[in-house]
């Protein structure tokens, strides 16, 4: 009895061991399987999962499984998957993330002119985005820059030409005719998030920067101050609602009553989450971004929505470099995948859409506007998840009145300081 | 002697599953944490030995850590008082003898089946945010509309009674204690004229005491590594002041990928909670009542 018993244990461990392993290797009977990971919602869901069945269909020896969800924890669960070599074959990932991740080792495959025509991409764009030591990792999905959102109807219902040119000036003395006029209502939606971009982006068009290529900080103490100060009009002019009614809406300013109910006229956001951030609301289009004269540096944003790498230890390179040809190239599935994110980089992707009328005025007005104002890149130590919660945290003390313009940008400096010298 | 041995290795093999799950999926993770918490690993890539030098960055001066604790402490002093005082006051209400009595057991202990989860902290974030229902009940009552979640001075109590409220497993615990006192011990002193709170605080407070210092001890583990509501519902703001121990962990480990910096981080809240841990057992000798004692 006790004999069988341990026979049944013995047996149990052994086939445990076996489907430890993971599923065997396919390979060999001409069959593969790929699996590649994206962060959406289901507007990108469905079309790429069409898209991947349209593949097989034609490929029925490849089998293409979608690891899909939301954006939260996307990056943690990637990043330890790529530490377990268990990430999926096609990857995306954010922008930031290349250096972030090619830095640590050969996480990704080199993309060359073999595997895709890499002619239907712009060729300053692949190098300035996609780029990691001089080699390509990755291709861009599409073309995504920040623009400045407005309600027209609540603008011109509270006195303010819709069709204003945005300075930094005229935002507070026309965006204060809001809240003078409603004290519930707001002329931005900025949560502390926002705000930092904002700041990011005054203070790229006053010093260039916040932390620039070489890891210094770029801005005097006189600089910030200035920028501190101009954000606190923000604050007494009742430009933005206080941190304490927004905060709690922290990367998720559209989640905000006040917002979704219409009581805040403009935000900054990105393209390709712009009709997610505008939601059911109707009366929207797009601005330019305010630009002071003689910036050296807009600080408007512009970088792929997405990029998309084949992971370096993925077990069928070459198949997954074929499936990549396909998602960027092939009009088939361009015409599925549509929109799903945001206007394709790849010409052939644009010109597919355009013949089928399925490129939105607003999303075309506003990526064009956007390339037009944009600026440089920013460096890969203010794009650091440290760096930025490093700003993060002084806007915060900064915007619930804990510290002074000028305390703010002093200790801003310092703490970017210390912060960058330990990365 | 010999079918002694034999019985041992029989003994061994039914608990052999849990002792390859304990040593592959809790000792090793426990040993290269240790091993991590000396080193500067980053996740990707392998680790450096670098001494105590994580440990002398978070004692020098590294201000999130001194911010995190604080918030940690005054989170365990408000949470798990409150907690064990309302389980056990609706334990001894619910261990009444009252119609459909287990109805409202069975109620009372939902808040913590859905215990921890996302679900319960995105609710308490829609209850508790500006516009959210609590402020709206105030506003119909006329009373002021409180920022419970945006200012850093309420948000921790308010994600305090998100703890608070999940009391049931505390409470099934007092409420089986409660059954175990003996009638006699109640109807003595009824018979001397003992008067309720009398009754209480002499007679059912003091047999319940090891089920006190059992809830005491589990739900301060617990609330030092606290991490699902907060991160939920604040992300440890507004201010940091909710900023868990467990939610700076997380950033360190997960936003930062400094693993060892975070696990050096981790090992350093075990001495903490072992700490605490041995301090309350030490101070129950004198105020925990076990039957068979005199």
């Amino acid at each position: 009895m006790k004999k069988s018993i341990l026979a049944v244990l013995v047996v149990l461990l052994a086939a445990g061991s076996v489907f430890a392993t993971g599923q065997a290797d396919d390979g060999a009977s001409g069959n593969v399987t790929l699996r590649m990971s994206w962060w959406g919602g289901d507007s990108r869901h469905t079309p790429t999962l069409n898209a991947l069945e349209a593949y097989t269909a034609a490929h029925p020896e490849v089998k293409i499984e979608g690891e899909y969800g939301g954006w939260d924890g996307y990056y943690q669960k990637l990043v330890t998957q790529v530490a377990g070599g268990t990430a999926a074959d096609i990857i995306q990932i954010d922008q930031p993330w290349l250096s972030e991740l090619s830095s640590k080792g050969e996480v990704f495959v080199e993309i060359d002119a073999s595997m895709v025509d890499l002619s239907q991409f712009d060729a300053k764009f692949l190098e300035n985005y996609c780029t990691y030591n001089g080699k390509l990792m990755g291709l861009p999905t599409g073309t995504n820059v920040n623009t400045f959102a407005v309600d027209t109807k609540m603008l011109a219902d509270y006195g303010i030409d819709p069709d204003t040119v945005w300075t930094w000036d005229n935002i507070v003395s026309e965006g204060k005719k809001i809240n003078a006029q409603n004290p519930d209502c707001y002329f931005s939606g900025a949560t502390p998030d926002i705000l930092r971009f904002w700041f990011e982006m005054y203070m790229a068009q006053v010093a260039g920067a916040v932390v620039d290529n070489d890891g210094k900080v770029a801005f005097t103490e006189a600089q910030g101050t200035e920028a501190f100060e101009y954000f606190q009009s923000w604050f007494d002019e009742g430009i933005i609602a206080p941190f304490s009614q927004t905060s709690l809406f922290f990367q998720k300013f559209q989640e905000n009553p006040s917002w979704i109910t219409g009581e805040m006229a403009t935000t900054w956001t990105w393209v390709s989450s712009m009709n997610k951030d505008i939601g059911n609301r109707p009366n929207f289009e797009t601005r330019q971004l305010p630009v002071m004269d003689g910036a050296a540096n807009s600080g408007v944003l512009m970088r792929p929505s997405q990029i998309m790498v084949i992971h370096s230890r993925s077990k069928h390179k070459a198949e997954a470099a074929d499936v990549m040809k396909y998602l960027f190239t092939d009009t088939e599935a361009l015409e599925i995948l549509g929109l799903a994110r945001g206007i394709p980089s790849a010409e052939i992707g644009r010109s597919v859409l355009a013949s089928k009328g399925a490129i939105s005025v607003m999303a075309e007005t506003a990526t064009n506007e956007g390339i037009a104002q944009a600026g440089l890149p920013q460096s890969v130590y203010q794009m650091n998840s440290e760096v930025m919660q490093v700003m993060q945290d002084i806007i915060d003390e900064f915007g619930f009145g804990k510290l002074t313009p000028a305390e703010a940008s002093r200790k801003l400096i310092a703490n970017l300081e210390s912060t960058i010298a330990n990365l | 002697m010999k079918s002694n041995t034999k019985y041992n290795y029989a003994g061994y093999l039914y608990i052999l599953p849990w002792i390859i799950g304990f040593l592959l999926l809790q000792l090793v993770p426990l040993i290269n944490s240790l091993w991590y918490s000396f080193t500067d690993f980053q996740l990707l890539g392998s680790p450096n030995f670098t001494g105590l030098a994580n440990f002398k960055k978070i004692f020098s001066g590294d201000q999130t850590f001194i911010k995190s604790l604080n918030v940690t402490f005054i989170y365990v002093l408000i949470a798990v008082p409150l907690k064990i005082a309302f389980a056990l006051f609706i334990a001894v209400i619910l261990n009444q003898k009252i119609k459909g009595i287990n109805l409202f057991r069975t109620l009372y202990y939902i808040p913590s089946i859905l215990g921890g989860s996302v679900a319960v902290s995105v609710l308490w974030k829609y209850l508790f945010m500006n516009q959210g229902v609590v402020n709206n009940t105030l506003a119909v009552v006329g009373l002021p509309a409180i920022d419970w979640l945006g200012d850093p001075r309420y948000a921790l109590g308010t994600v305090s009674m998100v703890t608070v409220w999940q009391f049931g497993s505390s409470m099934l615990l007092f409420l089986a204690g409660l059954k175990q006192i003996p009638v006699s011990l109640y109807e003595a002193a009824r018979i001397d004229g003992a008067g309720r709170a009398r009754i209480f605080w002499k007679i059912t407070i003091p047999e319940l005491s090891p089920i006190v210092l059992f809830n005491l001890i589990m739900q301060m583990i617990n609330a030092f590594q606290d991490f699902t509501s907060a991160y939920v519902i604040t992300q440890g703001g507004p201010l940091k002041s909710t900023y868990l121990y467990g939610l700076m962990l997380y950033d360190q480990g997960f936003k930062f990928f400094k693993m060892g910096y975070a696990s050096a981080l981790s090992w350093i809240l075990f001495v903490i909670i072992m700490f605490f841990t041995s301090l309350t057992f030490r101070s129950s000798q004198s105020w925990v009542h076990y039957g068979d004692s005199k």
